[in-house]
């Protein structure tokens, strides 16, 4: 997918990520942050789940290792690929532990703790069948 | 002393029901509740009635008055219960602490889904929410479990598969088990891949059924044979806490350890288990959980044989989630009706010997890594 393409189109969700275009950044997952209890959380809260003051919207990560992985051979929901990964990914900056789709193309290389970076892409839809943006990590490549 | 006691059990054959209604099922769960209890069904004082799906699936609501007007219960308070799995054992945790609470002297619950529809399709915890759209379906949650289990413990995928050929063997004992035919390891192998490594013999499959409890207070529960003492119910939810340990399951522990406490005893002082085997990994995660045996000795467990009937404590002797099948707000009520027969020595082919202590649990829903829902029933006779 070209870059132009994904500059327009709608996130699945408000909050969960940083939106493009990304120029010179990588996109990043978006988090809730609460100075007072100096703690992180996933998805952005409402209010601080420890002590209920006003949370601030902070980026959480983008790089992580994969905690653990599966592949789903199921009919997938939301038009996501079939089959798809998912697996839960350990992210390097604040130690947050998230759930998320995988890169399918990766689908024979996941292994627990690999390193993996965020993407964000058009993957699947809202339900209706229009076209949405999703992250999804992808297996970090060596240089 | 226990404060409340279980007087009735009724269960119907789970499996496929096309010709039956949701309220016909429950209804015939719930007669034959009232009379294996043989009380009047003008004396229930309370009742509760557990559903999962029925909502979504046919857009019905507040079914527990339909049901309990064909049992000619009526006027007394009515409540509709929806807890994801754990409906029918939050129904049953719910009735036990009325009783104990002595704002009932008889409390009755029936749980009953209708699923085996075509709209039915894959489980989640809801369809609005981040998890289910990015692709979370209850299977694969227990998925990556499995995947890190066997990163962190000694544990084959053969092993996994051997809780799914006990539970059905033990199925093959019990008439209202879905399915009842033997499996092999090799064939639940070599079952089509659900959720890598998860195959489908692995995932416990959707059913119609219905099952009924009926509770009572210590006082009245003397006037009546047969019955079976409730030790403790519990209830617990996650924490939701990041991050969560998929292996060593916190919010599971916490859910079993308080039961015992409230209980009074130990893993070592029970004799028969349901557990909530929706897949083969959640079996051997719950025996942990449960305090069978340590973190990481679960596959050992059921390979020597110990958790079947014989062994030293026979888990799932219904055939479980995995054979019994799963109608999601039944399961709960089914689990006591199969601790209450045990318990009550008439498991016939089934009947684990000399059971005097039993114990149901169950788990329901998911967020961020965490159940929903966690609930243990412990009773005695």
């Amino acid at each position: 997918m070209n870059k132009e393409a994904i500059h327009h189109m709608l996130p699945f969700a408000p909050d969960i990520f940083t939106l493009p275009p990304y120029e010179e950044n990588q996109p990043v997952l978006l988090g809730g942050f609460c100075p007072d209890c100096n703690d992180y959380f996933f998805p952005v809260p409402r209010y601080c789940p420890k002590c209920l003051k006003t949370i601030k919207k902070k980026g959480i990560g983008s790089k992580g290792k994969i905690y653990s992985f599966t592949v789903v051979r199921t009919p997938p929901p939301f038009g996501l690929p079939s089959p798809y990964c998912v697996g839960y990914v350990t992210l390097m900056e604040t130690g947050l532990r998230v759930f998320g789709l995988l890169d399918t193309q990766d689908i024979d290389r996941l292994k627990i703790d690999a390193p993996v970076v965020l993407s964000v892409e058009s993957l699947g839809h809202d339900g209706k069948g229009s076209p949405r943006l999703r992250p999804c990590f992808k297996l970090q490549t060596k240089k | 002393m226990a404060l409340a006691s279980v007087v009735g059990v009724g269960i119907i054959p789970f499996g496929k029901h096309p010709d039956k209604t949701l309220v016909d099922m429950g209804a015939e769960a719930g007669y034959l509740a009232i009379k294996d209890a043989g009380i009047d069904p003008s004396r229930i004082d309370a009742a509760f009635f557990a559903n999962g799906l029925a909502g979504r699936l046919f857009g019905d609501s507040t079914i527990g008055q339909n049901i309990f007007w064909e049992l000619g219960i009526n006027k007394i308070p009515v409540m509709n219960v929806e807890n994801a799995c754990t409906s029918g054992s939050t129904a049953f945790y719910m009735a036990y602490n009325m009783v104990a609470a002595r704002q009932a002297e008889i409390a009755m619950v029936i749980g009953a889904e209708k699923m085996c529809v075509p709209e039915f399709g894959l489980i989640n915890s809801g369809e609005t929410e981040l998890d289910t759209q990015l692709g979370l379906i209850a299977p694969a949650g227990f998925a990556m479990r499995a995947n890190r289990y066997m990163e962190e413990f000694d544990c084959t995928p053969e092993q996994l598969a051997q809780v799914a050929v006990k539970n059905r063997m033990h199925a093959g004992l019990n008439p209202n088990a879905f399915f009842r035919d033997p499996i092999t390891t090799e064939q639940v192998m070599a079952s089509p891949m659900i959720v890598d490594p998860l195959t489908r013999f692995q995932c416990c499959p959707i059913a119609d059924g219905a099952s009924a409890a009926i509770i009572c207070s210590p006082h009245m529960a003397k006037q009546i044979s047969r019955s079976v003492n409730v030790e403790a119910v519990i209830l617990c939810t996650g924490s939701y806490g990041n991050r969560q340990d998929m292996v060593v399951w916190e919010t599971d522990s916490r859910g079993c350890n308080l039961a015992y406490e409230k209980a009074g005893i130990g893993p070592e002082d029970i004799d028969v288990v349901e557990c909530h085997d929706a897949f083969t990994i959640s079996e051997i995660l719950h025996y942990e959980a449960l305090g069978l045996c340590r973190p990481g000795e679960g596959p050992r467990l059921v390979e020597e044989g110990q958790t079947r009937l014989g062994g030293s404590i026979p888990v799932n002797v219904s055939g479980g989630l995995l054979s019994r099948g799963h109608p999601v707000g039944a399961t709960g009520v089914a689990q006591i009706h199969e601790i209450v027969t045990q318990l009550r020595n008439e498991g016939g082919t089934r009947q684990v010997n000399g059971a005097k202590t039993g114990l149901g649990h169950c788990m329901g829903g998911d967020k961020a890594g965490d159940t929903k829902s966690c609930t243990v029933a412990i009773l005695s006779v």
